[in-house]
Order: structure tokens, then C-alpha cells, then sequence
């Protein structure tokens, strides 16, 4: 970008500059080369700084160091927590704390309060807050962990010493360097169940292992898996039972404890040690046994104060490479500290290496090396202790890029941030692979008793956004952009003077300041929160792991309450089959201007898990089935040929959990109603979401087959249920519905997907259709089983029905007034189609389906493209973005994408995209027969090079398809008439500024009236005296181009907060600077013509 | 008012199979002094320049300087209609957004009108500016087109350079290489069959054989044809139409570094 160009063009700065004399005094304010021409601006702030330093200068030195220190205390009262109250520091009052964070250590086991026990053992931590803002970390005492296997057959109460021996010993040779006195501490014998088949008998015999750490529980699966030699019963190898829990989510299923539930210690119970373990204000230590936990209601379900912290960093990397912490200097640190249901943040502040202007509202802390800089964010961390620390893209960048400099720089003290003293901070990679996610690679900074939010893990599982850049994502859910100023510019602001660096330290905070934003108007806290409190794992869980740990921990908890014990599941590879899934009924496609009803079963898988009594311990086996001969009317065979007892029989444990969970449901949905306060209200809403969340998870646990505890028999039932039902429906509605039956007229279902019917009725008001819509809802529900329930919702009109999955529709829920425009499958979410199709798609579905104008959606359809041939689009409404998985060599298939980012990266290694980044680009003229890989182009190089696009390609290749598919059933003769119309035959021809047979052209001058080329003047002979006419045209052109440019001009200043310092963004998210780089060029080009005029 | 009419309509047919291939849509300019159509092909690699000048139409009428933006694919569709023996008039009024072909068997007993609906075409007018060459060849248009296409089987560049010795025209490609040399020979029985190398300089420059190909789609227009060089200036590749014109394409010769720059 030639930053001098836009300066020119830029309207006049209002303030007029300083006296020379004045600036030259400041004597240090050299204008550094990357600022340029901007300095006159800069002067008059620059000044207000300069008093402030002569100021200073005026004390003695002695003063500014009591200063400094003064400084520094009264920073470190601002952030440090509230003092413990008398009652808490005399131990007279019991401990209730919320905990967000649960792991387990292994230490020498406490002789206080297990007297009996020495050596090592296993050690809960909790760390939590009161609710006065304390800081708590509990040690809970005693938990062991155990596992289960099935007592062999034969083997009697007499047996087990035996066994313990010949156990112990294969643990002892495998376990050599552990430091216990006995691996495994008891062998009992307890009644139990399996959860795994329908058993006549209430119980069996097991046998509980407990042993002494949790490594061991695996060691000891292993040595029972391969066999044991047993005296007497001979070689043994045994099916292991709730061997692979995790030690933690073991303990809180075992003390009833959920994630981010309330936790009590009596008085009494809690012991503090004289020398404390880590840095929290409340440390103390406790027996398993002890431990009270509050189920998340009234009082209880309320959030402590928690810390949250957001920071980012800034670095300064070498020209053309991405910063690296092995070369590069962290250069700025800005943190935002809010307590958890507070609007606003009570520090904020910025570290700075060098010195920085002062900046309103904010803390600026500067220092002179790197070392002070890094290590006043470790004082902060120590002394805000955050609970929670958030930022965007934190896990796989700032965090691991502080550690690792502070290794390079040798600060042996900075890594210190976490809960426990003497612990250091680690970095490891890890992947993290499952079904729903895809394979994402990342890095792991673990850091004791903090919670890691990174938000760009969270809306990368929970939305799907054509980019994640974090501009992008502010972008779309909180409007708002911010300046991307690029890595290489950082360096230059760093390197300038204090004002420059106050520049980059207002655009760090900003980056710091979204990620709060975000945080609060996504909600994250309350859904991670109220979801972890309904699946009962911790809340680092969510981020870390898939879905079906949350199942299990379900299923562990409500096996607990019925004594089932949960089998360890044979990973027997991938693929133990597929089955069919839901069924689609054919689309009858068309446009209906007739009221279309919608019938939807509601949570329709979960509640034919219910309704059908589908559970693991309700599933007979086929042998079963002709050994135990059930009666008839005790079981169900299921459309796919399994069998499964009634209720009557035997009660599923799943479909409890699921009725647990939608009772659950309804209960948060009627106290989110009358729920008054927005804190409360964000907690039920959240909860509500993760009840439904989970409820519909359940089935996909079942048919995971990598998961925990695969069963093919019961997911496939259910689909099967799933399409009888459909298909139930159906019939129902066309055999009731006709005029035989003395109805209007004959009803007919259109469409039907998964768990909704379309039926349209006939009749052409929205009110008889709902009616009708009600009556048949309740007709139908009433042949199936309960609870699986038929309902009406909604009504569509009109209706759209392109084929399968695809559709758009007006919906409606009550007669008066439609609610939304729904769609389906249809470009306007689809994120490989540039922003026109979706824009264009848009348009065309409001003016067909609200505004019910075909002709005007048609014309619209016309004037975008002929301003497409035309050259009058924007350039951000075609770009294209792809993700790069790969790098370019690597691809079999080549692609434009990749081609393209392989391209850059032979330009400029430092800017090309990366694997795991979106490229975006655009498609450009090229020789005829050219690939379409042979013509993508970086949007940002087309601008600066003036390189035609194609847009013959967006017709045929973009918005062609979508459009036609919307078109063709309400427009006869689509394509002829909205691609190759008169609309098509204006085009533009733009020339190039670089491309090879342009170096030697000339460009001729031609008429400004009709374009006809001539020698000499403005105007051919035909066009004299049109003069005045055309003047006036290109006068008011030049001005109406220069007022955009204008109005871009400032919203780039605005967005960048500062309206006297030159524009550097250079975002290739935002919309606005392609907008604002094509009114520039646009307005030159119109100058020079109206330089022509020379009158 | 625009009238022009070509007794040899077939000329008319030849040209725009000889630019067809290159550019899509066009102006075509039409003032007092003739019809001619300046463009770059699609790439932007390479310009071509077609000029008619009137005193080759039998009648020729042009009121006003007019600009007609005709997509040449269409335009050649309907040229396809006209026997090779028809006498061919381009209608048009000023300000009208059709154009007319008529095309007149020269028996006069069929007479055709072709209307042809026109494009509004922004696009800037394009020149090379005229230079004097170091080498001009002059050689038989057919054995260029097949040096040409000759050339184009084993490689994709061609390397043209003149010496004193003549003109050499060399490739190179993965299946080997290839190098044919023409020297001056003006002692031929016809005219046309003659190879004339003015040389005031030597010259060795590379162009793209994919361009060049296109180029020779205009062999039938002439019997000769004229390659002008000179280092830092794109070859100029003229053929004459009849005694009333020319086509010239112009094509940048290749830099290695723009390899990167133009994919």
C-alpha cells in the first residue's frame, strides 16, 4: 500500500500545525520513516505529553523513586482480592466455596487426618471462590481410586486373599520404581449389575479393586486383561468394569459433585497447614467424606465473583517472517481484569516495553527491558489471581509464546503463574480429534488452578463462520470492527516514538477488550457453567473433550444410584458397521402461495428412547431371546430387529436420564419465565440449552462407535423408529384429511425431514391452516406412544420448496403477523460462496417471500449482475474464502486456494496464508482455457495491481446455480431471462496497471461524451456543445466519489479510535477497506478526467 | 448514419476468424477515415489492431465517429451465414443499439439481413505507439503458421532471433529441441515466396508459442506476412488485408521474472 498516496487524497486535517521552533524543541521526536508524513499531526498531542514530562523533570530524583514505589502499592491494593473476614481467619465458620477447577496430585498422604495410611496417595485439588471473592484451594483427602471386574465363577470370599496376592505381585514387577507400600489396597466382594444386556437376575457378584494410585488402575486393567494365574481356577483373564474413568471425574461422581457446582466444608471438618502450598487465601485440607455439595439451586445455583482476566500481546517480528520466540521481543502486554457479573473491568492496564504516551482510563506501565515487562505480568497474575484467563487465540499463541521467550530470555521466575507454589508453567502439544470437530491441532499451557478460556476454541466448536479472525468473529456478533494492523507495521509503531507505541497500545487493549465482549454476549460463562452442572464434568472439560464424556458421566452417576456397574469398552477399531439413518420423504418441489403446516415431533429422538424403554440394560440379545422366552407382551421388537424389554420388566437407565433431562428442561424453561432478574435469567437460558444439548446427545453416544460404550442396536433402532414414524405420519395425515372425510379439501404432505412433516392443507388462510395444522397434531399424537408427541409449531406461507434439505419460507406462529424469514440449505449460510450469491439470495427470498414481487426480485437479480459486468462491485463481495489444510504440493487435486497461497508465499513468505488459515481470493481474467486455479488472486494484490476480474466466472460458477434454484419455480424461462438478458450486454474492460502488453501501450484518448477515440481536447466534433452537460456529470461524479471516500475514510478512523492519525489497516476481513481502497482508485481515475478539462 | 459495403465480403469473414480466438467482446470504431478495432486479449499479454480503410469499400458512409461494442463470437456467427462469393454491408444508425449485416449473393437473386443487437463496452482506448524496429522479416505467411505450429509440438516458447545469417526460430521442450533457420532468399520465381530480413541490429527475444499460434489464424488473409523486432519492444506480427488494411498483434516477449507475476 503506498501510505504517501493516501495521504494526498486524504481531506485536509482541521488542525493547523504547530510552530516549527516548538517541535524542533522536543529535540528527541525525530519523525521516524514509517510515520512519515503524519508527524504534523501527531505534534499537537506530543506536546500535552512533553509537559507532563517537564513536569517530572521538575521533581528530584529521590521523589520519583518514592513515586515509583507509591505507584507500586497502591497498583497492588487495586488488584489484589478482599481481605478474609475475622470469622474465616479464626476457622469459625464452614467454607463454601464454587469450584471451576478439579485435579489430582499425587502426594505423601496427610497423617492427620489419615492416620492410618502412609506414603504416597492421590490428592484431590479444588480450587474455587467464596462468595465474597476469596480464593480457595482444597485439599480433599482419602479418595481411592477402583475399578471393577466380575467375580469369575467358583471364586468364593476365601479366595480373594489369594488372588490379592498373586494381583499384587504382577503389579509389583511392573511398577518397579513406585514408591507405594501395597499396589492394590482391598479386594471386595459387592452385588452388582452390568449395564450391558437385559438379566433376570437383580445381581451378581463383583469384585472392587482399589488401588493405591490412579496410574495404577490402568496397569492393573492391563495385567487382568492379558490373564492371571489363579491357584486353582488356572489362567484367568477378566472383562474390567469403570477401569478407564478418569481419577477426578471417579471422585466427583462417587461425592455427587458437578462442574462448577458449590461446595461446603463444616467448621470443624477443615484442617489449614502452617505452611501453605499455594497462593490462594483459603487453603485447607479435608476428607472426601466430609465434603458437602449443594445442587445448583436457589442460593446455590448463582456464580461466585470469579476473576476473569483477558490480555493479548504484541510482538515485534523481523520484516517478512511471523514472529518467533526464539528471535523476537515481546513488546506490549494489555490486561483487562473483570469480576465475573460486572459490567465493567476494575483494572485495565497495558505493559509496554519503552515508553508509551499516557492513555485515558488506562494504566500505562512502561519499562525499559523486556525482562520488567515480562515480569510485572507474572506480578499481576500473582496478584489479581485470576480465576479465569481468556483471550483469543491464547492457547495457541500468547501463552506458549511468553513461556517460551521468557526460557529464551533465561527468567527463571516468570513461569510461575500458576495456583501452586514452585510450580512451573508447561507447555505441551496436543491434538484433539473427534467426529463433530475434525482434528485440530493446538498447544496445552497448563496453569494450576486457572481456568483457560480461549475464545477462538469455543466459537470455532459452537458457530460456523466463514473466518475466525478475530476481527471477523467481533464483526459478527457484536458488530463492531477493529483496525488489523499487520504483524510487519508492529515493528515500525514499536520502533518510533512514545506516541507511536500509544497507537499500538491502544489497538493491543482493543484485543484484549474483545475477547470480554465476546465472552459476555456470548454467554460463555453461564452455558459452559450451567452445561457442566447438567453433565456433571468439570468445566474444562468442554473445551478439552467431545461430547461423550459428558454422556458418560451421566451414565456413571445414574448407574451409581442403581447399582450398575458399566463395562470397559474393547476399542475394536473404527469400524464395527454403519447403519441407516433418518429418512427425507421425497420433496414435491414448487413455489405454494398456499399456508404450508408444519408438524414437528418434538426431541424426537430422545423420546423414542423413552417411549420404547431403549437402554443398554433393556436390550436382550438374540440368544437371550429364545433361552428366556419373555412373554410377548413384555418386550418390543423394533423396526430393525432388536429386542428390548418393556418397562415393566426392567426400566432403562437412559431413558431416565433423559427424562431426568427434559423434566429438567421444562422446569428451567417455566423459571426462565417468571425469572425477574437478567443474572438469573442468563443462568436458566443457559441451563435450558444444555439440558436440550444433552438430552440429544445421548443418541449420539450410543452410535459412536469410537466412543466409550458403543451400541449399535440401540441407535439403529431408533432411527428406525425414527423413519416408521415419518412415514406413520404421513399416511395419517393423507387418509384423514380428504373430502371424503368431510374436509375442504384433500390434504397433502409435500416435504418431510428427519422429525418434521409439511402438509398443506388446501385451504388458503394461515389461521384455518394452523387450525388444522393443531387438530392434526393432536390426532396423530395420540396413535404413538407416549411421550412422543406430535407438534404444531408453525406454518410456512409462502413456501419455497427447492428440493431435498433446501428450502425458504415465511414462518409463521400466530395468524396476525409472520415471525421470520426461514431457510434452509440455501447460499445464504454457506460459506465457500463469495458474500454476493448470499447477499443476492437474500434479496431475491425477501422480495419474493415478504414483498411477494417476482418481477422486482428478477429485476434486482438483473442490475446486480449488470453491475458485476459492469465492474461496479465491490471487491469483498467476491472474495472466496477456502480453509488451507494443506500446503500446495500436498494437495493431489490442484486448487485454487492452494495454488494461490503457494503463489504468495513466493512473493512475500511473511504474508502468505498458512495451513489451518482461510484464503481468501478472488478469480481473474485470464487466457482462454486458463484453470480456474491458474486464476485465483489475492483481493488485496487485484486492488493494488488493478487486474481485471472475471466476471464470467461469478456468473456461471457463483451465482448461476443458487439462483436459478430459487428462480425456476416462480419465474418461467429463469435462465434465459435473468443471465443472458439485454441486462448482460454492458460490460466493462478494465485495464491493467502491470500485465505485460501494457508496459508498452499507450493509452489513447477518447470523447468524455460517446468514448470515441481522438487526438486531441475532451470532446470528439459530434459531442461540441455538450460541454456544459458533461462537465457538470463528471464535476458532481468526482464529488459524489470523494464523499464515499470521505465516509470511509472515517469509519476506518473511528474503528481505529483515533480521528488525526493515518488509516494502516489493511484487514482482509472487512468490507469496508476493500470499499474504501476501490472509492480511492475510483475517485483518481474520475480526477484525472476531470483534469481534462481545461477551460 | 453508417453504411459501409464490401464487395469482397469474404475479407470480412477472414478477419474475424483471425481475432475471434483472442478477444471476446470489442469496440469497433468507425470514423470518416476507415473501421478499425484496437483490444487486448483476455490475458492482457497481447493487443491486436485491425484497421479497414475506406477507400477499400466500394461505398462508405460515416456521419459521425461511432464506436460499436460487438461481443466477435456472435458477431462471427452471423458472418458464417454469408457465402464467401457475397458482396457484405454494415448497417447502423448513430445512437441505435443494433447493427445490420446484409449480406448480397453477387448474383444478386438473395439478399440477407442479419441484425445484430450491440454491447455497451467501457474500455480504454489502446495504442502501441509506432517505433522503429532493429529487424523486420519478411516471409510467406503459410510457412510461418507452420513454423508455428511446428514449434508448438515440442515447446511453448519460441526463441526468434536474427543474424546476419537469417532469422532463427528455436525451441526447447522435455522431448528435446528444435531450431529452423530461414535465410534471406529473394530469388524466387512469385513474389510472396520471397524471405526479406532487413537487419540493422541484431535481436534475440522468447515468446509464448500459445500466442503466436493464435496470431497465424490469420494466414488466409495474406500471402505475407511481416515480423518486426527490437529488444525492449513486443513483436509486431502484420498481416495485410487486400490493399485496404492491416491486422497487427502485438505480443510483449517474455521476462523470466515474470513467470511469478503473470501465472
Amino acid at each position: 500500500m503506498n501510505r504517501s498516496g493516501i495521504s494526498k487524497k486524504r481531506p485536509p486535517p482541521s488542525n493547523t500545525p504547530p510552530p516549527a521552533g516548538k517541535h524542533r524543541a522536543t529535540g528527541d521526536s525525530t519523525p521516524s520513516p514509517a510515520i512519515g508524513t503524519l508527524d504534523d499531526e501527531f505534534m499537537m498531542e506530543e506536546d500535552v505529553f512533553l509537559d507532563e514530562t517537564l513536569l517530572y523533570g521538575d521533581e528530584d530524583e529521590e521523589s520519583l523513586i518514592l513515586r515509583d514505589i507509591e505507584e507500586r502499592e497502591s497498583r497492588s491494593s487495586a488488584w489484589a482480592r478482599p481481605p478474609l473476614s475475622p470469622a474465616y481467619l479464626s476457622n469459625s465458620q464452614s467454607i463454601i466455596f464454587q469450584q471451576l477447577e478439579i485435579d489430582s496430585i499425587i502426594a505423601e498422604s496427610h497423617k492427620e487426618l489419615l492416620p492410618g495410611s502412609s506414603g504416597q496417595a492421590p490428592i484431590i485439588r479444588m480450587f474455587g471462590v467464596t462468595r465474597e471473592g476469596n480464593s480457595v484451594c482444597c485439599f480433599v483427602h482419602g479418595f481411592e481410586p477402583y475399578f471393577y471386574i466380575a467375580c469369575p465363577p467358583g471364586m468364593g470370599p476365601d479366595d480373594i486373599s489369594n488372588f490379592h496376592q498373586s494381583l499384587e505381585g504382577r503389579m509389583r514387577e511392573s511398577n518397579k520404581n513406585a514408591k507405594v507400600p501395597k499396589f492394590v489396597k482391598r479386594i471386595e466382594m459387592v452385588q452388582k449389575r452390568s449395564i450391558m444386556y437385559y438379566q433376570q437376575q437383580k445381581s451378581q457378584t463383583f469384585l472392587k479393586i482399589t488401588v493405591a494410585l490412579p496410574t495404577m488402575v490402568a496397569s492393573c486393567r492391563g495385567i487382568l486383561d492379558r490373564g492371571l494365574q489363579i491357584d486353582g481356577l488356572g489362567m484367568k483373564s477378566f472383562q474390567t468394569y469403570e477401569s478407564n474413568i478418569l481419577f477426578v471425574l471417579r471422585f466427583m461422581v462417587d461425592c455427587d459433585i458437578v462442574g462448577g457446582n458449590w461446595i461446603e466444608v463444616p467448621t470443624g471438618k477443615y484442617k489449614k497447614n502452617a505452611r501453605t502450598l499455594s497462593y490462594c487465601q483459603l487453603e485447607f485440607h479435608c476428607l472426601y467424606s466430609d465434603l458437602i455439595s449443594h445442587a445448583a439451586e436457589g442460593e446455590y445455583s448463582k456464580m461466585a465473583p470469579f476473576r476473569v482476566l483477558s490480555f493479548d500481546i504484541e510482538c515485534a517480528g523481523r520484516k517478512g517472517h511471523f514472529p518467533e520466540a526464539k528471535h523476537d521481543p515481546v513488546i506490549q502486554i494489555a490486561n483487562l481484569v473483570t469480576l465475573q457479573g460486572e459490567d465493567h473491568p476494575f483494572v485495565r492496564n497495558v505493559m509496554t516495553l519503552k515508553s508509551c504516551a499516557p492513555i485515558v482510563g488506562v494504566d500505562v506501565m512502561s519499562f525499559e527491558t523486556e525482562r520488567e515487562v515480562l515480569l510485572a505480568w507474572r506480578d499481576l497474575i500473582r496478584d489479581v489471581d485470576p480465576d479465569i484467563i481468556i483471550g483469543y487465540n491464547i492457547c495457541k499463541f500468547d501463552l506458549p509464546y511468553l513461556i517460551e521467550r521468557a526460557a529464551t530470555l533465561g527468567i527463571e521466575e516468570f513461569p510461575l503463574l500458576g495456583r501452586v507454589k514452585n510450580s512451573r508453567v508447561r507447555v505441551r502439544d496436543s491434538t484433539f480429534s473427534s467426529r463433530q470437530q475434525g482434528i485440530r491441532e493446538s498447544k496445552e499451557t497448563t496453569i494450576e488452578g486457572r481456568f483457560q478460556f480461549d475464545l477462538i476454541q469455543a466459537i470455532h466448536r459452537d458457530h460456523k463462520l466463514s473466518s475466525y479472525s478475530l476481527n471477523s468473529v467481533s464483526a459478527h456478533f457484536l458488530s463492531e470492527q477493529k483496525e488489523d494492523v499487520h504483524h510487519s507495521i508492529i515493528t515500525d509503531l514499536q520502533n518510533g516514538n512514545a506516541e507511536t507505541r500509544r497507537r499500538l497500545a491502544v489497538y493491543c487493549l482493543k484485543d484484549a477488550y474483545l475477547p470480554q465482549r465476546l465472552l459476555d454476549k456470548l454467554m460463555f460463562i453461564y452455558n459452559y457453567v450451567e452445561m457442566a452442572r447438567v453433565t456433571g464434568v468439570p468445566i474444562s472439560f468442554l473445551l478439552a473433550r467431545g461430547q461423550s464424556i459428558k454422556v458418560l458421566s451421566q451414565l456413571l452417576r445414574k448407574g451409581k444410584q442403581k447399582n450398575l456397574v458399566l463395562p470397559n469398552a474393547k476399542q475394536s477399531g473404527s469400524e464395527q458397521g454403519t447403519y441407516e439413518g433418518a429418512t427425507v420423504l421425497e420433496a414435491r418441489t414448487g413455489f405454494y402461495e398456499k399456508p404450508i403446516a408444519t408438524l414437528d415431533f418434538a426431541s424426537l429422538y430422545p423420546s423414542i428412547m423413552m417411549a420404547y424403554n431403549l437402554c443398554y440394560c433393556t436390550l436382550v440379545t438374540p440368544e437371550d431371546v429364545r433361552k428366556l422366552n419373555l412373554p410377548p407382551e413384555h418386550v418390543t421388537k423394533t423396526p430393525s430387529g432388536e429386542t428390548f424389554v418393556k418397562q415393566t420388566l426392567q426400566k432403562g437407565i437412559l431413558p431416565e436420564i433423559l427424562e431426568e433431562l427434559l423434566t429438567a428442561r421444562k422446569r428451567a424453561k417455566a423459571d426462565l419465565k417468571e425469572a425477574k432478574d437478567p443474572l438469573e435469567k442468563a443462568v436458566l437460558d443457559g441451563r435450558q440449552l444444555a439440558l436440550k444439548i444433552s438430552a440429544n446427545s445421548v443418541y449420539g453416544f450410543t452410535g459412536a462407535t469410537v466412543g466409550q460404550l458403543p451400541c449399535l442396536e440401540i441407535s439403529s433402532s431408533v432411527t428406525s423408529y425414527g423413519r416408521q414414524m415419518i412415514e406413520q405420519t404421513k399416511k395419517l395425515v393423507e387418509d384423514k384429511f380428504t373430502t371424503l372425510g368431510g374436509y375442504q379439501y384433500n390434504a397433502e404432505v409435500i416435504y418431510g425431514d428427519t422429525d418434521s412433516v409439511m402438509v398443506q392443507f388446501g385451504v388458503s388462510d394461515v389461521e384455518a391452516a394452523m387450525t388444522l395444522g393443531r387438530e392434526a397434531a393432536e390426532h396423530i399424537s395420540g396413535t404413538f406412544i407416549k411421550p412422543i408427541k406430535l407438534e404444531f409449531e408453525k406454518v410456512y406461507f409462502p413456501y419455497l420448496l427447492i428440493n431435498k434439505k433446501r428450502y425458504a419460507g415465511l414462518l409463521w406462529t400466530n395468524p396476525q403477523q409472520f415471525d421470520k424469514m426461514d431457510t434452509k440449505g440455501i447460499e445464504t449460510v454457506r460459506r465457500d460462496n463469495c458474500l454476493l450469491v448470499k447477499n443476492l439470495v437474500t434479496e431475491s427470498l425477501n422480495k419474493i417471500l415478504i414483498d411477494r414481487d417476482v418481477p422486482g426480485a428478477a429485476e434486482n437479480v438483473k442490475k446486480t449482475i449488470s453491475d458485476l459486468l459492469m465492474n461496479r462491485i465491490d471487491l469483498s463481495l467476491l472474495v472466496i474464502t477456502k480453509g488451507l489444510t494443506k500446503t500446495g504440493d500436498d494437495y493431489e487435486v490442484k486448487s485454487a486456494h492452494g495454488e494461490l497461497a503457494e503463489r504468495m508465499r513466493k512473493r512475500d513468505a511473511a504474508t502468505a496464508p498458512n495451513v489451518g488459515d482461510r484464503v481468501p481470493y478472488v478469480i481473474i481474467k485470464a487466457a482462454k482455457g486458463a484453470k480456474a486455479y491458474e486464476r485465483s488472486e489475492d483481493p488485496i494484490y487485484v486492488l493494488q495491481n488493478n487486474i481485471p476480474i472475471d466476471p464470467n466466472y461469478y456468473l456461471e460458477n457463483q451465482i448461476s446455480k443458487p439462483l436459478l434454484r430459487i428462480f425456476e419455480p416462480v419465474l418461467k424461462n429463469a435462465s434465459k431471462e435473468l443471465l443472458h438478458g439485454s441486462h448482460t450486454r454492458s460490460i466493462s474492460i478494465t485495464t491493467p496497471s502491470n500485465s505485460g502488453i501494457m508496459k508498452f501501450a499507450k493509452k489513447q484518448l477518447s470523447c468524455v461524451g460517446c468514448k470515441v477515440p481522438i487526438s486531441n481536447g475532451t470532446l470528439c466534433a459530434s459531442c461540441k456543445g455538450r460541454e456544459a452537460e458533461l462537465y457538470c456529470k463528471n464535476v458532481s461524479q468526482v464529488a459524489e466519489l470523494e464523499e464515499v471516500f470521505g465516509r470511509l475514510w472515517t469509519q476506518c478512523q473511528e474503528c481505529q479510535g483515533s480521528l488525526h492519525q493515518d488509516v494502516l489497516c489493511t484487514s482482509r476481513d472487512c468490507p469496508i477497506f476493500y470499499r474504501r481502497m476501490k472509492a480511492q482508485k475510483d475517485m483518481a481515475v474520475a480526477r484525472q478526467q476531470l483534469d481534462r478539462w481545461s477551460f | 448514419m453508417l453504411e459501409l459495403r464490401l464487395v469482397q465480403g469474404s475479407l470480412l469473414k477472414k478477419v474475424l476468424e483471425s481475432i475471434k480466438d483472442l478477444v471476446n467482446d470489442a469496440n469497433f470504431d468507425c470514423s470518416s477515415t476507415g473501421f478499425s478495432l484496437q483490444a487486448m486479449d483476455s490475458s492482457h499479454v497481447a493487443l491486436v489492431s485491425l484497421l479497414l480503410r475506406s477507400e477499400g469499400f466500394e461505398h462508405y458512409r460515416c456521419d459521425r465517429n461511432l464506436s460499436m461494442g460487438m461481443n466477435l463470437g456472435n458477431m462471427s456467427k452471423m458472418l458464417k451465414c454469408a457465402g464467401n462469393d457475397d458482396i457484405i454491408t454494415i448497417k447502423a444508425d448513430d445512437g441505435g443499439d443494433t447493427v445490420t449485416f446484409m449480406f448480397e449473393s453477387p448474383t444478386q437473386d438473395k439478399i440477407a439481413d442479419f441484425e445484430m443487437k450491440l454491447m455497451d463496452i467501457d474500455s480504454e482506448h489502446l495504442g502501441i505507439p509506432d517505433a522503429e524496429y532493429h529487424s523486420i522479416v519478411r516471409m510467406p505467411s503459410n510457412e510461418f503458421s507452420r513454423i508455428c505450429k511446428d514449434l508448438s509440438s515440442i515447446g511453448d516458447t519460441v526463441v526468434i532471433s536474427v543474424t546476419k545469417e537469417g532469422v532463427k526460430f528455436s525451441t526447447a521442450g522435455d522431448i528435446g529441441t528444435a531450431n529452423i533457420v530461414l535465410r534471406q532468399n529473394t530469388t524466387v520465381d512469385k513474389p510472396e515466396d520471397a524471405i526479406v530480413i532487413e537487419m540493422k541490429e541484431p535481436v534475440s527475444l522468447s515468446f509464448a508459442l500459445r500466442y503466436m499460434n493464435s496470431f497465424t489464424k490469420a494466414t488466409p488473409l495474406s500471402d505475407t506476412v511481416t515480423i518486426s523486432l527490437s529488444s525492449e519492444l513486443p513483436v509486431v506480427v502484420e498481416y495485410k488485408v487486400a490493399e485496404m488494411g492491416y491486422i497487427r498483434y502485438y505480443l510483449a516477449p517474455k521476462i523470466e521474472e515474470e513467470e511469478d507475476t503473470n501465472p
